[in-house]
């Protein structure tokens, strides 16, 4: 469901991504891990528009825009890729001059168009999903952080996407409350939710995803099963890597 | 480089003001300091205007020690009393000044030239800031009243300037009612001889616009936008040649008395004054020094034979205090409610024209974005005076367009400036969060950012409309009678500095208070708008 192809990006004449290939098959949890500055971040931001690219195609549904597409065209489909695929990010940008259930309500009201009690109706059983059924009328700066994350799930959820993209959903939390989002976010997993998660969480990615990519200097350098990835690394980096996550 | 330093500023500023969420506890603290602030100031007008026109010490001897004596006078389209030397413009000359050259012997002291606004020239006596004023003051019964004058050095006449193709050509003519159904407009000097003449003998056809400078006036003719203009008649002889457009609209009309003025315990220097003027008019060398300006006219023969009769004070003063404010109550308010207008006007039109320049210069093409930043840069860096003469003399627009054009778009550099560095306080996250939410640009920018913005651009804002407020003052330039205007040609025209000063400030706190409350109660909604999420 999402096919990304050759995907190139420069940020001067530093190149980002260089040539990034990847399939997701609906209902599948990838877990993308690798060191930092390898452009992960940049990938998952290029699948939303959030960050342009210079050369490749990206397919999400019947959805296909290209670096070739023109700006006009893209704009509109990009809209569109938006409202069907969520992104959580790592400093979890809630809106801090609403609360947490006009949060979730702001997306449905506004881009869909719902009702305002029908919006609501959805946000509360969201909230309630995510555990914070007690915490709508809260601001976001009265909350924790996990509790903030988990807002934005919620937030995200509530336009009813195909998939869901997560940046280092839980590298801004501490250990307790990684744990409350990570819960979530395997729930998510275990719903057939289509997900793609950036990550340094590498239980989550080992015990939730299907498969793990493994990013290096702009590329995805290794694939596989958490098992194989895990058990039998082909290179010599993504062993480095685990050993240091482990030692983290 | 501006774009670096802006906003570092302005984040100085919203810290400061979000730094400092006001408990109410605090409020009746403050609301005490601002009564005191307000106290302070009139007790301030009161002892200051209380020496108006008096002296304790000898200023003749001070004179004398000091070897020099300052005189109040006005340059600016001063000829040919003072004005700048056109051969050294650095230095001033004229007749008065050379007057002052030969009266300076008399006092043993080197005379040294003032500058001050011609309006303001008594009140700068009263305030200690010259020794005398000599710049074209007419003798009248009110200044006599708080100055002393001394014996005239010149009689002076009026002289009507309209334009050669106009219709006007003769005093008179302004007596008939102007085919156009409006009054005819005749530029003044205000609060000169030429004001009080036409308000006393126009009649209902005549309609009195004020400009700030003799020249001023007789360009707004030239222009158009004034139908004629009544000047003292030295500086319509000297300018004429000026203004080829303009001719000489009948004889003169008028007769009065040009003086100097001393402060009213300063007999002694008047005295001095006095002694140097007679001797002056015996030996000839005043005839002499006036026919070298071309001024000299047959009426001065009226100097040789001086008895002071003239002078006799006749009516009673007229009133003082609250009398004399309720008596001048109306052209009190005409004057603060154009201030109002002004202001309330031109504000939000700055407010509205500063959010499409900050918009368009963080949003916007390049080539859009150059430009505005073009047009911010040229009104922050040239004063709002020039840029309404600009408009006014210029491009000739009508006085309140100008005025309210010109505090506008002035002031919307200004508002976007505040809006661009509150649109950048917000983090790129949250118009990312609201992107990847499926939102528009321009949904975002509703929904998301400048909801956030606002709140921090609330203080700065309100800031900005009280200095507009105190701003539109500046109008008085394109001859909009505003409060500061009408301060001064009250206080002039009737003495009554102290109550006019008392007065023109209690409207302006009266009209300014309430947005400084209204800055103060915005700040508290949002601050509690942030912790209930009430903001819709
Ligand atoms: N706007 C930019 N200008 C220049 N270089 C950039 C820009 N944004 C990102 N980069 C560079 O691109 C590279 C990839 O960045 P990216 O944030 O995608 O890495 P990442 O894999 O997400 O790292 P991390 O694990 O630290 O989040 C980094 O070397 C970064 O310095
Ligand atoms: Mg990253």
């Amino acid at each position: 469901m999402i096919e990304v192809c050759d995907l190139h990006k420069r940020h001067g004449n530093f190149d980002v991504l260089r040539g990034v290939n990847l399939t997701v098959k609906r209902g599948e949890v990838a877990a993308i891990i690798g060191p930092s500055g390898s452009g992960k971040s940049t990938f998952l931001r290029c699948l939303n528009g959030l960050e342009s690219f210079h050369q490749g195609q990206v397919s999400i549904q019947e959805l296909t825009f290209g670096a070739e597409t023109p700006l006009p065209i893209r704009a509109r489909i990009l809209r569109q890729v938006c409202q069907r695929v969520g992104m959580v990010f790592q400093s979890f940008n809630l809106f801090p001059h609403r609360s947490v259930l006009q949060n979730v309500t702001e997306g449905p009201i506004f881009v869909l168009g719902l009702a305002r009690d029908l919006a609501e109706e959805r946000a509360r059983k969201l909230l309630d999903q995510v555990g914070l059924a007690d915490k709508i009328h809260a601001m976001p700066r009265q909350l924790s952080g996990g509790q903030q994350q988990r807002v934005a799930i919620a937030r995200a959820l509530a336009m009813q996407p195909a998939a869901m993209l997560f940046d280092e959903p839980t590298s801004a939390l501490d250990p307790r409350m990684t744990g409350e989002v990570l819960a979530v976010m395997t729930d998510l997993a275990r719903n057939g939710l289509t997900m793609i998660v950036v990550t340094h969480a590498m239980r989550f990615a080992r015990q939730a995803s299907q498969t793990i990519h493994v990013f290096g200097e702009g590329r995805i350098i290794e694939s596989g099963t958490p098992e194989q990835i895990f058990e039998a690394p082909r290179l010599e980096a993504t062993r480095l890597l685990l050993n240091e996550a482990q030692a983290a | 480089m501006e774009e670096d330093a802006d906003p570092s500023d302005f984040s100085a500023k919203s810290r400061a003001q979000s730094s400092a969420p006001i408990p109410s506890a605090l409020h009746p603290t403050r609301r005490l300091l601002v009564r005191l602030g307000f106290w302070g100031l009139l007790a301030g007008l009161v002892f200051g205007s209380v020496s108006c026109g008096r002296s304790d010490k000898d200023t003749l001897a001070q004179i004398k020690q000091r070897g020099v004596v300052r005189y109040g006078s006005d340059k600016e389209g001063g000829g040919p009393y003072a004005f700048p030397d056109p051969d050294a413009p650095r230095n001033v000359t004229g007749f008065e000044v050379e007057l002052m050259r030969e009266l300076g012997r008399d006092l043993g002291a080197k005379p040294e030239f003032s500058q001050g606004q011609w309006d303001r020239l008594l009140q700068e006596l009263s305030a200690d800031q010259v020794d005398l004023v000599i710049n074209g003051y007419e003798w009248t019964e009110s200044r006599a009243r708080d100055y002393l004058a001394t014996r005239p050095y010149y009689v002076f006449q009026l002289q009507l300037l309209s334009r050669r193709d106009g219709p006007i050509h003769s005093w008179e003519d302004l007596k008939h009612p102007n085919p156009a159904g409006r009054p005819w407009t005749v530029g003044i000097l205000v609060s000169s001889a030429a004001d009080t003449f036409a308000t006393e003998q126009g009649g209902s056809s005549l309609q009195v616009v004020h400009f700030d400078g003799a020249t001023d006036a007789m360009t707004a003719v030239k222009n158009g936008q004034c139908d004629a203009t009544l000047q003292d008649l030295p500086a319509a002889l000297f300018y004429k040649d000026r203004y080829p457009a303009l001719e000489f609209a009948g004889k003169p009309v008028g007769h009065g008395y040009y003086v100097i003025f001393t402060r009213r315990g300063d007999g002694p220097l008047r005295d001095a004054l006095d002694r140097g003027i007679n001797r002056l008019i015996e030996s000839g060398s005043l005839r002499r020094l006036y026919e070298r300006y071309g001024i000299w006219t047959d009426a001065q023969n009226e100097l040789t034979d001086w008895t002071g009769a003239a002078f006799a004070l006749k009516g009673q003063s007229g009133p003082t205090g609250l009398a004399l404010l309720w008596r001048y109550r109306t052209s009190l308010f005409d004057a603060a409610r154009v201030t109002v207008i002004l202001s309330v006007v031109s504000m939000p039109l700055a407010m509205l024209i500063g959010l499409l320049i900050a918009l368009g210069r963080l949003y916007g093409p390049r080539p859009v974005q150059r430009v505005l930043a073009t047009y911010v840069e040229l009104l922050r860096g040239t004063p709002l005076m020039l840029q309404l003469y600009v408009l006014f003399y210029l491009l000739r627009l009508p006085p309140w367009v100008a005025g309210i054009g010109g505090l506008a778009i002035n002031y919307s550099a200004y508002e976007a400036e505040i809006y661009r560095a509150g649109l950048q306080a917000i983090p790129s996250g949250q118009m990312e969060a609201a992107l990847a939410l499926g939102m528009s640009r321009w949904l975002a920018l509703r929904r998301v950012i400048v909801p956030q913005a606002v709140r921090i651009v609330i203080p700065p804002v309100t800031n900005d409309f009280i200095a507009l407020f105190k701003d539109t003052s500046i109008c008085s330039v394109i001859t909009l009678v505003e409060l500061t205007k009408q301060y001064s040609i009250l206080a002039n025209s009737t003495g009554g500095v102290l109550e006019f000063a008392v007065a023109t400030a209690v409207l302006y706190m009266a009209m300014s208070l309430p947005l400084s409350w209204f800055s103060r109660w915005s700040e508290r909604r949002f601050e509690a708008m942030g912790s209930k999420g009430v903001l819709a």
